[in-house]
């Protein structure tokens, strides 16, 4: 099975001006997705998927024009099959430009999560109603 | 033995069930077979399987005196979407801006 993703991109810009398009809200939502995302390790954000769903992140990593890595998952509070993921930018200053390569790796699915927590849920409630004094 | 019932993130959480899981996901074992790549007892070991198992991860099938676990493809068919979706997505969004920046560079 493929663990990972992983696509390498080349540049005429500098990596200082390709940084800009990882890490600027204003410039990712031209050719990714509208977010509110900070390179702040540590910083939470969201991705808006056209659909209004959200992928959610954490900043794992970041080091001004060579590298960039978040946590990527999906909306646990909505989905039904959970998952997790990494993604990692790699800038590299090469002859004539900037080599950039993307690492998306790490995936967790937890299929049981919903159903489990849904579950839980269900066995919550029922003991709150027997815990309930009857009324006459 | 008592039974365990954990959930997939209590599963997944213990390095030596990734490992035995990676293992799985190369090629069926016994689980004498899976004991060997551990620094642990056959009877630990047996108890991680068991975890495997209820948890829907694997299953087990005795042959002979042995008793042979193969990975449950379920779970694992669909992460391989997820990783299929997201290949897609991102050559996609990267040509996206490669064709910004090539514009730019005009």
């Amino acid at each position: 099975m493929q663990k990972e993703i992983k696509h390498t991109f080349y540049f005429t810009q500098t990596p200082e001006e390709v940084w800009q398009y990882l890490t600027k809200p204003e410039l990712m939502e031209q050719w990714l997705m509208p977010s509110d995302f900070q390179p702040v390790v540590g910083h939470h954000f969201r991705f808006t998927n056209p659909n209004n769903t959200f992928v959610v992140c954490e900043v794992l990593e970041v080091k001004p024009f060579t590298h960039l890595a978040y946590v990527w998952k999906n909306d646990w509070a909505v989905t039904k099959t959970p998952y997790t993921s990494n993604v990692s930018w790699t800038l590299t200053a090469i002859e004539g430009g900037t080599e950039l390569l993307l690492v998306h790796s790490g995936f967790e699915l937890f299929k049981d999560l919903v159903a489990h927590n849904s579950g839980w849920m269900f066995l919550c409630n029922k003991l709150g109603d027997l815990l309930k004094v009857p009324k006459k | 033995m008592s039974t365990q019932t954990l959930d997939a993130f209590q599963v997944i959480a213990d390095p030596s069930r990734r490992q035995m899981l990676q293992m799985l996901s190369k090629q069926s074992r016994t689980i004498n077979s899976l004991a060997e790549n551990f620094d642990m007892s056959r009877p630990a070991v047996s108890k991680h399987v068991k975890v495997l198992y209820n948890a829907g991860f694997i299953s087990i099938k005795d042959i002979g005196r042995e008793r042979h676990c193969t990975l449950k493809q379920d779970g694992f068919n669909e992460l391989q979407d997820f990783i299929n979706y997201f290949d897609k997505f991102w050559a996609t969004k990267l040509k996206k801006l490669e064709t910004i920046l090539n514009n730019k560079a005009k």
